[in-house]
């Protein structure tokens, strides 16, 4: 009884063999719940991006006093003049930088997915393409931290005014989570060295390039509607 | 077939609920709200426009009510299991019962939707140009009113003419409140850095008074946000104005700002121009929100009873110098000054009387036997001036609290809470804090304990014979 | 006509267990099974709402007559911010939770749930978070603010206390819960659905949860960002509610109604599910109008989002957005309007046998009409400036909360009680305690209808003799005693019943869903094969397939499915009378394929009846684990530093970073160690 109760088992599950993304589990859709549930997950976060977001535009040109992102700014009290605080042209280089990490991500899913054929150069290197991708994800962030310090030198902090605060916060809430996605990519990097990662691990690295392309996706909002649009 | 009198039966019922339908049109939930304080009034076109409204819902949701329940209890009766019996046949749908139940509550819903659209739109719509303008700002837990037609500031009284309309600008000092009187209007919340509008027309209704209350949970004693309106016949309102204008009807010197003598009184228009002199501080940038406020409040709340400077110090015609005591003569002369209308406490409904009891062992600490003089309790009244007003007092000049100016002629103490007599006036000085929760008068009388910092009071309290004097100071100002 | 004989068990003296079973405190701290998870919710939500109930008590007792001193006004102030909290965050939506976790697998023909170790993590961060919001009552420094917290009365310069420090960091724990959950039943309801289970054969109570779901994904991160806002403004001094600095108060409310207002809707869609189950199977009828149903919940869940600022006509948003809202808000009424009519269609032409759960669903139909109908009310914003911060809307909240959720998921209890535990609860008692609820929450809430438009406004711990509503007050404390009665039968009834109650058997009510196939209570592993589904109420079918012979089926969709039943190769099967199985596989003529394993079905008949085990069935199992509950508690511990950094920046910061490392170093283990061992 209990053999054929599993043999049972087994025709269900050998039904969906081929489908590697699975793991010889049943699913209704063929793909893994992890899958599933990172989109659902990131469906959470454009909610939480969209409500920084729109308090940020909320309080565009509310601030009582300056220093301001567009524009400079006088004191009234100590007549010092405070320079538009934003810097397109750096913020520029960083958003490229954050682009071009997504790519490095794409190339490292295609470089696990195809682990198992012959590797004829070192630009099919899974290891290459990871350890770039987090690279720049933290290029991205030393950049952030120059322009958040610099901030701070010319007179905006997250307290000074409603500018300060929305901004921080948005920028820092992206910020952080550009934090865990290097960290979640450092991770694979360290499996990759310990045992290599295999087309087997291809769902491991999808999830993590549909959370860091969510991230730059959500960079390129700010950066239009922050930065670009004044 | 059925007998063909049976036949009729569906018809008949039929009928019977469309007669019993119109029979609940021509009804108004009106008569089943009765209560002083109901909404459902007609004094006002706003509340006249909301209860055509309300007759709309209430029919149409009574009409909803009876048939949804009605079917229910039909179904729960009809459909009981009974014993042996067959399983029931099994049913999946229905697609033209699904398509009129979801089209008819549609078409109820338009009934209610269009009508709403047009009173929304006429009602926040601009007030007409001549309305009476009051500028309400909400403090934590008191109203203050200002009418700057008339260069008025006053508080938790609000007096309104008959037949005029009435365009409130509502703003606030601290945290959101909302200004609600139910038997005239629905209400409005104020919020900082706002300024929202609420009018009405007191059209239908001859010279009353009303209960008011903030709306919006402001904190510990949001349920004593009181105030009290007052619509008065157009005589009574001029009457009542002018006497706002004038100034303190007791004790008032010359204003540090001119060089002449007391106050005259006469003539409208001296008066008029006096009280803009002495009260230029009426219509002082008042607190606009979030410039003074919580900062000086929250410092008021903690800071102990300030001490009492040496009285009767101070060069005449030295304008920071303490207040002489006013001579007969002044006194006299003001005695005579004719106060303006006040509605009178006597006739004031139950509903509006307030019966609040003072706490019952402030009440017994409460010295009833002592006599009062104004004229000392003006000196005493120094305590007070860093946040109350009195206009005429030349060194009463805070604006933390509320315009004390006419507290003698107001009814109701305390955002309405307790009677304005001398025994609520000398608790209310004894103990503020007992009486109304986390205000921040902070508690004066001597040996009090301070519900907020618990602490007895020591230094600088005020004995009860300051108390009494104090008391019958503010009764004097009328 | 076909004929279901009244529903039989065999009069055992114990529900049948599988051998292996784990008991002890330890199984429970690392359980994943979602039915013990289930289980875990259910009383932990139940003692919220005993709780929160004696917090109504207390604010029924102090309103009972005017200018009463019962409770100060600071402690009243904390009674009504904490009965709120506690009832929609402690009590609704765990007790919500708790039908979701024990209830949806089951129904859906899945072992567990996707991810069952980030199931057991939302239950012990409610339960943790629950402890924290609720522990500063007994100090004395509860929040304050209100259930909704409205700024600036909520930030630091109005609120310095630590009371409103509790609420912002409590419900962003308990926010953390909710949504890792929601995750999970997503993932779940889209995955793991049997064999044949297609979107448009599950059950209403699982339609219900999963359009929850969504929209507990979509609305929790915009409370998240709010009380983010207003935590870093109370803590690290930003603007977003400092008035002071030009900040703006709506900001608060937008953000906090456009969660609140889909947050209602989550409330009572899993009471609305419920009532779709036990209706039908009472009234022996399938639900009328499935699809329509379907759809009307969907819609339900879309227009949810479109209807905040209907609790903000107040505050003077303007003639057209006032408007807009307004529309939105009537129209939101037609598919919620929609659903009651289908009820009462199910109930038409039926046979209704009024068990205790069958009355509690019932009274859903008729106390939410109630409900509704003065939620249309309030959708007229000119007529709606008389009703809002009233009493009038007290009124009408606790009808759709408490007639609506609260009576929906009493319902939910008592049918599947003898599911979860193997025993029925007291039919007596039930009626004893229904009646008295339905007669306590209408006296208790009816009356303030009227207080609400005789004037007299929201939150007030004390008001004035003579205005026109002490009596309705009184009649709404009087209320309260009663239901609170009525209240404490059904708990007496449920602690009894747990050990005394009626042996129930797999299917006491001659239900049609796929839970009511296997052994009451289920065995670890819910199904020995997974089932294979052909109708929305497969045990119907195979009970009683004359009746179900309309029941739509999609033979197409049954074509399209490659996957073979179970039952095709198992010989032995004809268990329920049904011989039409194709033995090579594909839809039969019927398709219908016994969803249960002989062995199953013998044992769960014998008296105390052995199941057989995991083991013995092949079947791989979760192994437990306690790393949920250590990261749980690491992040506990992590928003409780910040409660540290007022009293001394270096403790605040030492106990961030402790709590920080300790969530990572159990999420490390967490991740690292499979769910199952290798098979």
């Amino acid at each position: 009884m209990a053999g054929a109760a599993s043999t049972t088992v087994d025709q269900i599950t050998s039904a969906n063999q081929a489908d590697t993304h699975t793991q010889g589990h049943y699913t209704t859709t063929g793909l893994d719940n992890r899958k599933i549930a990172i989109w659902a997950f990131i469906g959470s976060e454009c909610m939480l991006f969209t409500s920084l977001i729109s308090t940020y535009l909320i309080y565009k040109g509310r601030s009582l006093v300056g220093p301001y992102p567009h524009e400079p700014w006088t004191d009234p009290a100590t007549k010092k003049v405070f320079p538009a605080i934003l810097d397109i042209p750096v913020t520029s280089a960083s958003t490229f930088v954050l682009l071009m990490s997504s790519l490095a991500m794409v190339l490292a899913h295609n470089a696990v997915v195809n682990a198992d054929k012959p590797r004829t150069s070192i630009w099919q290197s899974s290891k290459l393409w990871l350890g770039l991708t987090a690279f720049l994800g933290a290029v991205f962030l030393c950049f952030q931290a120059y322009e958040f310090t610099s901030f701070v030198h010319e007179g905006l902090t997250i307290r000074t005014n409603l500018f300060g605060s929305s901004f921080f916060t948005l920028t820092g809430f992206h910020g952080a989570h550009v934090t865990a996605g290097v960290l979640w990519l450092l991770a694979l990097l360290a499996i990759d060295f310990k045992r290599g990662l295999r087309p087997s691990d291809a769902l491991a690295v999808d999830l993590s390039a549909l959370y860091w392309h969510f991230v730059d996706v959500v960079w390129i909002v700010i950066f239009t509607l922050v930065y670009l649009i004044q | 077939m059925p007998p063909s009198h049976r036949r009729w039966r569906p018809a008949a019922t039929a009928l019977l609920a469309v007669a019993a339908l119109a029979a609940l049109a021509a009804c108004s939930p009106a008569p089943f709200f009765r209560g002083p304080n109901s909404i459902f009034t007609r004094y006002t076109e706003t509340n006249r426009d909301v209860n055509g409204l309300f007759d709309s819902l209430f029919f149409f949701g009574t009409v909803v009510f009876v048939l949804v329940e009605a079917l229910l209890l039909y179904a729960i009766v009809k459909f009981r299991r009974k014993p042996g019996q067959a399983e029931p046949k099994h049913v999946h749908g229905n697609t033209t019962l699904e398509v009129l139940w979801t089209a008819i509550p549609a078409v109820i819903l338009i009934f209610i939707a269009v009508p709403t659209v047009r009173t929304i739109f006429r009602t926040q719509a601009k007030a007409r140009p001549g309305a009476l303008q009051v500028e309400v700002i909400g403090h934590q837990w008191w109203w203050e009113f200002r009418y700057p037609e008339y260069n008025i500031t006053t508080a938790n009284e609000l007096y309104l003419p008959v037949g005029r309309t009435v365009n409130f600008a509502l703003k606030t000092a601290d945290v959101l409140h909302s200004f609600w009187i139910p038997a005239l209007s629905g209400k409005r919340d104020l919020i900082a850095n706002h300024t929202n509008f609420l009018w009405f027309t007191p059209d239908s209704v001859g010279a009353a008074s009303w209960n008011g209350h903030c709306a919006e949970y402001c904190g510990a004693s949001h349920a004593n946000m009181k105030f009290r309106v007052y619509t008065v016949t157009p005589e009574q309102f001029a009457s009542w104005t002018k006497g706002q204008q004038q100034v303190a009807a007791f004790g008032a010197v010359a204003n540090a700002g001119t060089t002449s003598g007391p106050q005259t009184v006469g003539a409208p228009a001296a008066a008029a121009a006096t009280a803009k002199q002495a009260g230029a501080g009426v219509r002082e940038s008042g607190p606009r929100a979030g410039e003074q406020g919580l900062g000086d409040e929250a410092a008021a709340r903690n800071n102990p009873v300030p001490t009492q400077p040496a009285s009767g110090a101070g060069a005449a015609g030295n304008p920071n110098a303490a207040p002489t005591p006013a001579t007969q003569a002044q006194q006299a002369q003001f005695a005579n000054v004719p106060a303006g209308y006040t509605y009178p406490a006597a006739s004031l409904p139950k509903h509006v009387r307030p019966s609040t009891p003072i706490p019952a062992d402030l009440k017994r600490r409460v010295n009833m036997q002592l006599v009062g003089d104004p004229a000392r309790g003006q000196q005493a009244f120094l305590s007070c001036i860093g946040c109350h007003y009195i206009n005429g007092n030349p060194i009463a000049i805070g604006k933390i609290g509320p315009n004390l100016t006419h507290i003698g002629s107001r009814n109701t103490l305390a955002a309405g809470l307790y009677p304005n007599d001398t025994e609520h006036l000398r608790a209310w000085l004894k103990n503020s804090r007992a009486m109304k929760p986390g205000v921040t008068m902070p508690t004066l009388g001597l040996g009090e304990t301070d519900p907020v910092t618990k602490q007895k009071v020591t230094v600088g309290g005020l004995t009860d014979q300051q108390i009494a004097d104090l008391a019958a100071y503010l009764q004097a100002l009328k | 006509m076909a004929t279901i004989a009244a529903p039989t068990y065999a009069p055992a003296a114990a529900p049948p267990r599988v051998a292996d079973e784990p008991t002890g405190l330890w199984s429970w701290l690392t359980t994943v099974d979602h039915k013990r998870i289930g289980t875990l919710y259910l009383f932990t939500s139940l003692f919220f709402f005993v709780w929160g109930g004696l917090e109504a008590a207390v604010i029924r007792a102090q309103l009972a007559g005017p200018n009463m001193t019962i409770v100060s006004a600071e402690t009243y102030n904390q009674l009504f911010t904490m009965h709120g909290t506690t009832m929609v965050f402690l009590a609704i939506m765990p007790l919500s939770a708790a039908f979701f976790n024990l209830l949806i697998p089951l129904q859906i023909g899945a072992r567990d749930v996707a991810f069952p170790r980030l199931n057991a993590f939302s239950y012990w961060i409610y339960l943790l978070g629950g402890i924290f919001i609720t522990a500063p009552v007994l100090f004395h420094v509860a929040p304050d603010g209100g259930w909704f917290g409205y700024a600036p009365l909520t930030t630091k310069a109005s609120s310095p206390g630590i009371n409103i420090d509790f609420w912002v960091i409590g419900l962003q724990i308990l926010g953390i819960s909710t949504l890792a959950a929601s995750f999970n039943f997503i993932t779940t309801i889209v995955n793991m659905r049997a064999p044949g289970m297609n979107m448009m054969r599950m059950p209403m109570f699982t339609w219900n949860a999963f359009i929850t779901q969504f929209l507990v994904m979509l609305a929790f991160p915009v409370i998240t960002i709010a009380l983010q806002f207003l935590i870093f403004d109370r803590f690290f001094g930003t603007n977003f509610y400092t008035t002071a600095a030009g900040a703006d108060p709506l900001l608060w409310q937008h953000l906090f109604w456009i969660f609140g207002h889909p947050e209602v809707y989550i409330l009572i869609l899993p009471a609305f599910g419920m009532v779709s189950e036990v209706i039908p199977t009472f009234s022996r009828k399938p639900i009328f109008g499935y699809p329509v149903m379907v759809y009307a919940t969907v819609l339900i869940g879309f227009l949810g989002f479109g209807v905040w600022a209907h609790h903000m006509f107040a505050v003077g948003m303007g003639p057209v957005a006032d408007s807009v809202f307004a529309l939105t808000t009537m129209l939101i009424a037609i598919p919620t309007g929609v659903k009651i009519f289908n009820w009462i269609s199910t109930m038409w032409g039926g046979a209704i046998r009024f068990t205790t759960a069958a009355k509690f669903a019932i009274a859903l139909v008729g106390m939410f009409t109630v409900g509704g109908i003065s939620g249309v009310m309030h959708s007229s914003p000119p007529a709606d400036l008389q009703q809002t911060d009233t009493y009038f809307i007290v009124a009408h909240f606790h009808y759709v909360l408490f007639g609506g959720s609260m009576f929906g998921l009493f319902a939910g209890i008592y049918y599947y009680f003898p599911k979860f535990i193997g025993r029925l609860m007291n039919e007596r008692l039930g009626n004893w305690s229904f009646w008295t609820m339905f007669v306590g929450m209408n006296l208790t809430f009816f009356p303030m209808h009227f207080s609400g438009l005789l004037g007299m406004p929201r939150r007030i711990y004390t008001y004035d003799a003579d205005q026109g509503y002490t009596l309705y007050n009184q009649l709404s404390s009087i209320g309260t005693a009663i239901l609170i009665v009525g209240v404490a039968i059904s708990l007496y009834n449920l602690v009894r019943s747990w050990k005394k109650g009626e042996v129930a058997g797999n299917d006491p009510w001659g239900a049609g869903t796929l839970e009511w196939t296997i052994p009451s209570p289920p065995p670890d592993y819910n199904f020995a094969e997974l089932p294979r589904v052909t109708s929305r109420y497969p045990l119907w079918d195979v009970k009683a397939p004359a009746l179900t012979r309309e029941v739509p089926h999609s033979e197409r969709g049954d074509r399209e499915l490659e996957v073979q039943g179970p039952g095709a190769l198992n010989g032995d099967h004809d268990v329920l009378g049904t011989a039409d199985i194709n033995p090579t596989g594909g839809p039969g003529p019927r398709g219908g394929a016994p969803v249960m394993a002989n062995a199953m079905q013998r044992a769960s008949e014998r008296p105390g009846g052995r199941l057989p085990t995991a083991r013995e069935l092949g079947i791989p199992m979760p192994n437990p684990s306690i790393w949920p509950l250590v990261c749980a508690t690491g992040v506990v511990v992590m928003f409780c530093g910040l409660m540290f950094l007022e009293k001394s920046t270096k403790l605040g910061v030492s106990v961030m970073v402790l709590g920080g490392l300790w969530t990572a170093a159990s999420l490390l283990h967490w991740l690292t160690t499979p769910l199952e061992d290798a098979h």
